[in-house]
C-alpha cells in the first residue's frame, strides 16, 4: 500500500504541490486527473522516488520512499525504451535481475511480449515499431520486473484515439489478471472513468486535490460521476 | 515504414564514391592547370607528376616511411591518451552536474589556448623527447573529446536512467547497458573531431624540435624551397586525417546500428 502523508513539493519558491494526504490500497486502480500544472505527474514522481518531497513523506508498505525501486514500476509517456535493444532485449533488460538462465529469460520475455500482443515483433527495434507497439513493449517491460505498484504517467497521451482505446482495453485486462496496484496520471476524463475504480481530481495554482471519487462501492456510476468531474474541472480557476 | 527507409539511406551513404572521386579529379585538374600556368613563377608550384616523382624519391631513400612511422606513432599515442582522458572525464562531468560545475570553467579557459602555444613551455619542462610530443597532441585531443562527450552524456534522456532504476537495474549495468550505448554516437563524433585535431597538433609538436616526422620534414624542405617535397608532406597529412576519420566513422556506424546519425 502507498501512503502520502502531507506531501508537499516546492521548486525553488514555487509551490508545485500543496500538502497532500492520499492512500492507494493494494490492488486498486486509481487515476490522478487534472489539467496541466496541477501537480499530478509530480505526485507520481514522488511515489516513484524521482522527486523528493519538500515536506511530508511517501510510504511504500510502511517504509519511507527514498529513491526509485523495482517495487514501483513506471510507464512513461514517451515509452523510454532503449533504442539499442530489440523489443525482447528491452524486456530482458528488466528480467536480468532475477538471474534466470539465458534460455529461460528469453522464453519469459517472449511470453511477456505475447501477453501484450507483440509476439511477432519481438526482434524488432523500437524505431521499427509504431507508438502503440512501443507502449506495449514498455508495459510488458514494466510488468516483467514484477512491481507491486505500476505508475503510469499519461501513458497513452501520445497515441491516436483508436490505438488509445485498444491500449486502455489491454491495460484493464492486464490489471485484472495481475492484480497490480495501478496509479494512472491522465488529463482525459473518459480514460479515467473507463479504467479506474477511483478518480482523484486535482487543480493547479498550487497543485492540490479537490475531489476524490470512488466508483468501486457501487453507489456512483460512471454516468453520474462524469458530469460532476467535468464541473469540478471547469469551475476551478487555472 | 522506418524499416523500409533505413536500407536506402544506408545504401546512399556507402555507394556515394562517385562524387568524392569527381571532386578529387577536379582538384587535381585545377592543381595541374595552376602549375602549368606558372602562376607563382617557375617551379614554385610543382605539377602533380613532379610531386609524385618526389614522393617516389622520398620513398626510395626511406625518409617517407620513417617520417610516416614517426608521425603516426606520435599522433596515435597522443590521441590515445587524450581521447581516453577526454571520454572518461566527459562521462563523469556529463553524469554529475556538480563535478561539471567545477570542471567546465577550467576547460573553457583552456580551450582557446592552442596546442602550439604550449610547445615552448612543454619543451622547457619535458625536453624535446617523444613524451613532450604526446603531451601536446593529447592536450588538443583531450579538450575537444571532453566537450563532445560531456555534452552527449548530459543530453541522455533522464527517462532512460529513471526507467532503468525503476526496473531495479544496478549501477554497473546502468553504465554498460544504458549510459555507454546512449552516449556512443557522441563518443564517435568526439573521436572523429579529436583525430583531426591530433594531426593539427602533430604539426605543432614536431615544429618544437624533432629529428623525424612529416611536419619536421616539411620544415627542412621549406629551408631548401623544395616545394615538390613539401607538397608530398601536406598531402600525406590530409590523407592521414581522411583515413583516420573514415576508419572511426565506419567503425562507429557498425557499432551504432540502431542510430541513423
Amino acid at each position: 500500500m502507498i501512503r502520502l502523508e502531507g506531501v508537499e513539493v516546492r521548486y525553488g519558491d514555487a509551490l508545485a504541490v500543496a500538502a497532500t494526504d492520499l492512500e492507494f490500497a493494494q490492488g486498486s486502480f486509481t487515476s490522478l486527473l487534472g489539467p496541466t500544472g496541477c501537480g499530478k505527474s509530480t505526485l507520481l514522481n514522488v511515489v516513484a522516488g524521482f522527486v523528493p518531497p519538500s515536506g511530508g513523506r511517501a510510504l511504500m508498505d510502511g517504509a519511507p520512499v527514498t529513491g526509485p525501486g523495482s517495487d514501483r514500476g513506471m510507464v512513461f509517456q514517451h515509452y523510454a525504451l532503449l533504442p539499442w535493444f530489440t523489443a525482447r532485449g528491452n524486456v530482458e533488460f528488466a528480467l536480468k535481475r532475477f538471474g534466470l538462465p539465458r534460455a529461460e529469460r528469453r522464453a519469459h520475455a517472449l511470453r511477456a511480449l505475447d501477453d501484450v500482443g507483440l509476439a511477432d515483433a519481438a526482434e524488432k527495434y523500437p524505431a521499427q515499431l509504431s507508438g502503440g507497439m512501443r507502449q506495449r513493449v514498455a508495459l510488458a517491460r514494466a510488468l516483467a520486473a514484477e512491481p507491486r505498484v505500476l505508475l503510469m504517467d499519461e501513458p497513452f497521451g501520445a497515441l491516436d484515439a483508436i490505438t488509445r482505446r485498444r491500449m486502455q482495453q489491454l491495460l484493464a485486462e492486464l490489471w485484472r489478471r495481475t492484480g497490480t496496484t495501478v496509479v494512472l496520471v491522465t488529463h482525459d476524463v473518459d480514460e479515467a472513468l473507463v479504467l479506474s475504480q477511483r478518480i482523484v481530481v486535482m487543480a493547479a495554482g498550487p497543485g492540490r486535490v479537490i475531489a476524490d471519487h470512488r466508483m468501486d462501492d457501487g453507489t456512483a456510476s460512471p454516468e453520474d460521476t462524469r458530469p460532476r468531474i467535468v464541473a469540478q474541472l471547469d469551475t476551478e480557476p487555472r | 515504414m522506418a524499416r523500409a527507409a533505413a536500407p536506402s539511406v544506408r545504401r546512399g551513404k556507402t555507394a556515394s564514391t562517385g562524387p568524392p572521386l569527381v571532386s578529387a579529379g577536379l582538384l587535381l585538374l585545377l592543381w595541374w592547370a595552376a602549375a602549368r600556368a606558372g602562376v607563382l613563377g617557375d617551379g614554385l608550384v610543382p605539377t602533380p607528376w613532379q610531386t609524385l616523382k618526389a614522393a617516389h624519391a622520398m620513398w626510395a631513400d626511406g625518409t617517407l616511411a620513417a617520417d610516416l612511422r614517426a608521425s603516426l606513432a606520435r599522433a596515435g599515442q597522443g590521441f590515445a591518451y587524450g581521447a581516453t582522458a577526454g571520454v572518461a572525464l566527459g562521462f563523469l562531468t556529463g553524469h554529475r552536474p556538480r563535478v561539471a560545475a567545477l570542471v567546465s570553467p577550467v576547460m573553457s579557459f583552456l580551450r582557446p589556448i592552442p596546442a602550439i602555444a604550449l610547445v615552448p613551455l612543454i619543451t622547457a619542462w619535458f625536453g624535446i623527447g617523444e613524451q613532450a610530443k604526446h603531451l601536446v597532441i593529447a592536450y588538443a585531443v583531450f579538450l575537444a573529446v571532453w566537450l563532445y562527450v560531456h555534452d552527449g552524456v548530459a543530453r541522455i534522456p533522464a527517462d532512460y536512467r529513471r526507467a532503468a532504476r525503476t526496473l531495479g537495474v544496478p549501477a554497473w549495468r546502468r553504465l554498460t547497458e544504458v549510459l555507454l550505448p546512449a552516449a556512443a554516437p557522441s563518443v564517435v563524433t568526439a573521436l572523429r573531431h579529436g583525430a583531426g585535431l591530433a594531426f593539427l597538433a602533430l604539426v605543432a609538436a614536431e615544429l618544437g624540435g624533432a629529428q623525424s616526422g612529416i611536419a619536421y620534414r616539411l620544415q627542412v624542405d621549406g629551408q631548401f624551397l623544395r616545394t615538390d617535397h613539401m607538397f608530398v608532406g601536406i598531402i600525406e597529412l590530409g590523407l592521414l586525417g581522411l583515413a583516420a576519420d573514415a576508419l572511426i566513422a565506419l567503425t562507429g556506424r557498425r557499432l551504432i546500428h540502431w542510430s541513423t546519425s
